[in-house]
């Protein structure tokens, strides 16, 4: 399991949920059902300021745990993925891979 | 769809809650709901707040709480299992929310009411069980939600998977059927951890498996996302850990979730959790079904549940009527007539049957006879005791009050008008004041609780919110900053409000440094800076905690615990959980009963008079009182020589005289800058002046510009002018300027011929937007109608537009200028007493060393420390030896010694006399540092020289340090039947003589370090040399200069104050004291600037600047300048005629030099 922080696109359902994606020049799509919750940010460590009225995203994020598939490929193992939306922007990053080998451990608080 | 929100912590969950009632009310309204439930933690801190925001947000309040519950396994007494919401249940008459307020006050019962103390507020599951049912019906009244941070929700999380479900059903087999419903909350927290969707599944499976309703809730903390980081901040001052220490715990909430969402989000929850739990859209319409089905339940009606507006006094039968409360209180009027106003007859004696009758249908028709003699009753049961009391505020409008010994003031003699105290249009209880000595307050309080039973007795709470220092401690907290460091900040932050704190770093001089710290981005250490001060906004006016009002207590009939919950007070009586805005909502009498410590001083002055002058002839010749009727002197001092402080003529010139002079330091009201300035302007010749003096001193009329025309009338400088003819009579008084509340009301009464109860309406409604357009429109109408001009109407309304929503009531000006005079009287007659008096109760606004300075000024004797004679209080005393031979001298008190404990104190005094260090060793068992602290302040040295020794003080402070500490051998030392021989203190005699006497200084650095009073010498006296250098004036001199002479003034800080001033600028005024005097100085926007953190900071001040004379006697400073007298460098020495700055020796070290400890010896206020 690695931490990182990339940029990634992706395509969602009405609802919100992440149904395709776009990542390091390939492309995934989400074979099961994700996984959503709102973790806590460390944001008096990450932010500059927190002032009255600075409204959602501050003191957590979104996070959604998708497994996918190579889309373009016959490949049968499939990846998971724990991807972040940020508030402002709208810009999904990618906060984690999961080693399919390893159990999936308590997501550690980005 | 709408949905109701069951579980919401208001702000007044302290420490907890983000927001407010209103804003939660009106979020919800805006979206659609038509109830909202308030459930703090611990109380009903917000409930009224909550009903009164429902009711203008148009929906119906639910009233609940959030309370822990002690684990039945582990110790019932400190352990809590968790906690649950329990909500009351609504129109049954009030059965659900007696049952409420009930079990709350079971919850406070074992708590001790003292921060820290180690039993939570909680209830146990019996207790909780006990409260559900209606005691006669037994139907269920309550209903408990089982959540989230119930033992059950707590156990989810564990590794015991079975454990939720055994909790669970322990709760079922404890509460009866009916009265529990499981809370089902995800704050989609991630997957696992509390607060889960996964968690919500299964407490949703726990209430489907044993047929208990489920409910949906948030667990609301604040009304939208924004709030959580605020949320955090207080989990963190909760706590008092640092959010990294939090979140490393973790014990933060599981993310930022927990806010007010819409009924549309709710329903999408409840989708998920349906949908985690592999149920159908059928079980979601029940969850959401069964949820409002519960809110139902819990509709409060207001009035019928919760008495609302009605207002409940004690029963008759309590104050000891048995007939009509009317009849009684027209009786005890009657002979209040014949004792006021013994032989009164003709036209006063028409006016007077006319004004009592119309008072008296008034309070008939309001039902409140009831009331008066309630209040009746307190007053006399004070008096009763020996303690002085004196009605204030509004109550002295009333001359049934008068009649009935409630208030001191005759309000015919004063004008005063009824309706600004009560009137037929204002269904709200009055307020009545008493006033009594601080020091016997709380066994007043007492005396209360067991005349009327503590079932009809509460004392009112008040809500502690955020200030600025307060806010940005627990901000640095939050953010785990070093304590000096805020501790630093904090103490630049000079009352402003939090809220405005990025404002305040960009315009107040004294916080330059700071903002130039916070304006670096470049260095980590910004960034915490630049939080620091959102955080500290945020906090704003937050409340922290509830304490004991100062003087509210609450008098109800036998039900009263049934509407309000109470919890153990600090003094160990119960406080209610509602303050004093919540009083009139819930029909709840309120009486202030006020601990005024100059009552307390007058008191002690009256007793020491009577001890030093013990009869009638002593008395008269020592305060110089006039002969009286039959030459023996006055009847308002008895034979004994006891002076009836009530009964002394408001009219002594020898006390206008002295408040003229402005020598006012210790006088009730009048002894502030201001107010000596304003006296100095005003030249009060009589009782009425300084009602009128004291009605002036007061925010608005100093912002709006009152005073000056006011003066200008007076002083006969410019004509007076009125704006009609017809207004004369009303404000004849004031010279034509509006300062009173009455003349708010006789004036629209003149002009529009309203009565003077609608009058009174008008004027509340002045200043509120929306109701002051009516009134206005009203008056101008019917002005008009009455013949007014146009321009008389449009110059009348705009005083009363400025003037009517701040302007002073008369009666309150009245009731306070009674102890102002009463004081001022001592102050002129028996100064020795009264000052003995200040210090002992320390009343007012100065430090003590003030007072003490203003009685060198006086030329009486402070007498120093002895070990034989000082006394646990201060007393005065005639001066047996020495220069002031035969002078009142005031004795050093013993208590107050730093370190000196109360027992250590108890103990000495027991066993006065002394005749030696041994005896006093032996019998007063002083710690060996206590001893050297009273050597240090010479409390030996009348021992010292009687024992003949040769050596100072300072071989004997040495002696003592070297001595060796033995073991106390106790009754070892006095063997029964054998007598000491009186050899003197060989001790003493013996000690051998080596060490320089300690100078001047520093025996005035030992007074200020232990006592915080300067009492050998003035602390200012040894700079005396410096500021002779420097060309500094005294403030004894600054009266002989003219106005706008250029001066160096220079003192010891005594006070400094930042009034609200008109134009909104700030203006900062410090006093200092230079021993001659007070010099008075002001700091307009430019001085601020270049004194900079001087401001506030300093105690030791030289300030340049140019006098501003004020009146016949009053001069102060207009500042230019200010520099820190010890820091001597810095100082503009006059540069000599050759140009070559002289040599000078490095100053020696001041009084004040290395001192920290003592705050209390400067002005720096809090």
């Amino acid at each position: 399991m690695g931490m990182f922080s990339e940029s990634v696109d992706v395509v969602c359902a009405p609802s919100g949920q992440p149904l395709e994606l776009d990542w390091a020049g390939r492309h995934y799509t989400v074979c099961a059902e994700p996984v959503r919750w709102y973790g806590r940010r460390q944001w008096w460590a990450e932010e500059q300021r927190a002032p009255l009225g600075s409204g959602p995203g501050l003191v957590d994020h979104e996070i959604w745990r998708v497994q996918v598939r190579r889309t373009d490929s016959a490949e049968p193992d499939s990846l998971t993925l724990d991807l972040t939306r940020h508030v402002g922007s709208g810009r999904w990053r990618l906060l984690r891979i999961h080693d399919g080998l390893l159990p999936v451990r308590k997501p550690e608080s980005a | 769809m709408s949905f109701t929100h069951l579980h919401v912590s208001t702000a007044f969950s302290a420490h907890y809650g983000v927001s407010w009632p209103e804003e939660l009310a009106a979020a919800a309204a805006g979206d659609g709901a038509t109830a909202l439930a308030c459930t703090d933690r611990d109380g009903l801190y917000g409930t009224v707040k909550h009903l009164l925001a429902c009711m203008a947000a148009g929906l119906d309040p639910i009233v609940g709480v959030d309370l822990a519950v002690f684990d039945d396994d582990g110790d019932l007494r400190t352990q809590v299992g968790g906690r649950v919401i329990v909500l009351a249940h609504g129109n049954n008459n009030g059965a659900g929310y007696r049952a409420l307020c009930r079990l709350i006050s079971d919850g406070h019962a074992r708590t001790t009411g003292k921060a820290g103390g180690a039993v939570p507020v909680a209830v146990t599951r019996a207790e909780l069980a006990s409260r559900t049912l209606h005691p006669e019906t037994l139907k269920p009244v309550l209903t408990v939600l089982i959540g989230p941070d119930s033992d059950v929700g707590r156990a989810m999380g564990g590794r015991r998977y079975l454990r939720p479900r055994t909790l669970f059903k322990r709760w079922l087999d404890a509460m009866p059927p009916g009265t529990v419903a499981a809370e089902v909350v995800s704050q989609l927290s991630p997957p696992g951890e509390p607060f889960s969707t996964a968690h919500a599944v299964r407490m949703l499976k726990l209430a489907a498996e044993h047929g208990v309703p489920a409910v949906l809730s948030n667990a609301v903390r604040y009304v939208a996302e924004d709030g959580a980081a605020t949320a955090d901040v207080l989990d963190s001052a909760r706590t008092l850990k640092s959010l990294p220490e939090l979140s490393a715990a973790p014990q933060l909430q599981p993310n930022g979730q927990g806010w007010l969402k819409s009924a549309a989000q709710m329903l999408q929850l409840g989708k998920e959790i349906m949908h985690a739990a592999g149920y159908g859209a059928a079980d979601l319409k029940n969850l959401m079904a069964q949820t409002e089905a519960l809110a139902d339940r819990c509709r409060i009606d207001p009035v019928a549940d919760m008495g609302w507006k009605q207002p409940v006094v004690p029963e008759a039968s309590v104050i000891g009527i048995a007939g009509d409360a009317l009849v009684e209180l027209t009786q005890r009027c009657e002979a209040g007539i014949s004792k006021r106003f013994p032989g009164i007859t003709g036209k006063p004696a028409e006016e007077l049957r006319s004004r009592l009758g119309h008072e008296l249908r008034i309070i008939d028709s309001l039902g409140f006879a009831a009331y008066f003699l309630t209040v009746a009753e307190v007053s006399r049961m004070i008096l009763d005791m020996g303690v002085r009391a004196a009605a204030r505020g509004s109550g002295a409008s009333s001359l049934v009050n008068y009649l009935i010994d409630v208030s001191q003031v005759n309000p015919l003699e004063h004008d005063l008008i009824f309706e600004r105290f009560l009137s037929r249009d204002r269904a709200t209880l009055p307020d009545i004041d008493i006033d009594v000595e601080s020091a016997e307050r709380h066994n007043v309080y007492r005396r209360i609780f067991e005349r009327f039973g503590s079932e009809r007795v509460t004392l009112m709470s008040m809500q502690n919110g955020y200030r600025a220092r307060g806010a940005v401690r627990d901000a640095g907290l939050a953010l785990g900053m070093e304590e000096g460091e805020i501790g630093d900040i904090a103490k630049q932050l000079w009352r402003f409000s939090a809220r405005n704190f990025r404002e305040a770093l960009e315009e107040k001089p004294e916080l330059k440094e700071f903002a130039g710290r916070v304006g670096q981005r470049d260095f980590s250490e910004n960034q915490q800076l630049d939080l620091l001060v959102d955080l500290t906004e945020r906090l704003d006016r937050l409340p922290r905690h509830i304490s004991m009002h100062p003087c509210g207590v609450i008098l109800g009939d036998a039900t009263l615990l049934d509407r309000t919950p109470v919890q153990p007070s600090g003094l160990g009586l119960p406080m209610s959980q509602f303050d004093k805005h919540d009083m009139d909502p819930m029909g709840m009498l309120k009486l202030d009963v006020l601990g005024v410590r100059m009552q307390s001083a007058m008191a002690f002055a009256v007793r020491e008079v009577i001890r030093l002058h013990p009869s009638k002839a002593e008395v008269v010749a020592a305060g110089a009182h006039p002969p009286g009727p039959d030459g023996t002197g006055p009847d308002y001092i008895s034979p004994d020589g006891k002076i009836n402080l009530n009964a002394v003529p408001l009219d002594d010139e020898p006390t206008y005289e002295l408040i003229r002079s402005t020598h006012t330091l210790g006088c009730f009201q009048i002894e502030s800058p201001g107010q000596r300035e304003l006296i100095g302007k005003l030249a009060p010749r009589e009782f009425n002046d300084l009602i009128i003096d004291i009605s002036l001193f007061r925010p608005g009329p100093m912002k709006s510009d009152m005073v000056r025309p006011f003066l200008e009338h007076r002083h006969g400088f410019a004509p007076e002018v009125y704006p009609h003819p017809d207004l004369k009579p009303v404000l004849k008084e004031t010279h034509g300027v509006t300062v009173f509340h009455e003349q708010i009301l006789k004036t629209f009464d003149v002009m529009t011929g309203c009565g003077l109860a609608r009058a009174d309406e008008f004027r509340r409604a002045l200043g509120n937007e929306v109701l002051e357009g009516k009134v206005e429109e009203f008056f101008r109408k019917e002005a008009r109608s009455r013949g007014y001009s146009p321009q008389v109407v449009d110059k009348v309304w705009g005083t009363l537009k400025a003037f009517g929503s701040f302007g002073f009531c008369k009666a309150h000006g009245a009731a306070f200028a009674v102890p102002t005079y009463q004081s001022a009287w001592l102050k002129t007659h028996h100064p020795e007493a009264f000052l003995a008096g200040l210090w002992e109760h320390d009343p007012g606004m100065y430090p003590k060393r003030l007072l003490v300075a203003e009685a060198r000024r006086l030329g009486i004797p402070i007498l120093p420390l002895d070990i034989n004679r000082s006394q646990a209080e201060y007393r005065v005393e005639r001066v047996a030896t020495g220069p002031d031979r035969g002078k009142l001298g005031i004795r050093l008190s013993l208590n107050g010694i730093y370190g000196l404990s109360g027992t250590e104190l108890k103990r000495i005094v027991a066993g006065q006399p002394y005749d030696s260090l041994a005896d006093l060793r032996a019998r007063s068992r002083l710690s060996k540092p206590s001893i050297q602290r009273l050597a240090q302040l010479g409390a030996f040295d009348s021992l010292h020289r009687a024992a003949g020794g040769t050596a100072n003080r300072a071989d004997l402070v040495q002696h003592l340090q070297t001595l060796q500490s033995r073991p106390q051998r106790k009754g070892i030392d006095v063997i029964e039947g054998q007598l000491s021989l009186p050899l003197g203190d060989v001790e003493l005699k013996n000690l051998k003589a080596g060490l320089p006497a300690p100078t001047l200084v520093d025996t005035v650095r030992a007074e200020l370090d232990l006592m915080a009073v300067d009492v050998s010498d003035h602390l200012m006296a040894s700079h005396r040399p410096l500021l002779n250098r420097l060309g500094v004036t005294t403030a004894d001199q600054l009266l002989g200069l003219r106005n706008g002479t250029e001066v160096l003034v220079a003192g010891v800080r005594v006070a400094t104050q930042t009034p609200p001033m008109r134009g909104g600028r700030r203006v900062v005024f410090i006093s200092i004291d230079d021993g001659t005097g007070c010099v008075d100085s002001v700091f307009f926007h430019e001085a601020q600037e270049l004194a900079g953190p001087l401001l506030f900071g300093t105690r030791l001040l030289l300030i340049r600047g140019t006098t501003r004379r004020t009146g016949p006697r009053g001069i102060s400073i207009s500042a230019s300048m200010a520099w820190d007298l010890s820091r001597t460098e810095t100082l503009p020495f006059p540069v000599p005629a050759s140009g070559i700055p002289e040599h000078r020796e490095p100053e020696p070290p001041g009084p004040l030099d290395g001192i920290s400890r003592n705050l209390a010896i400067t002005g720096l206020g809090g």
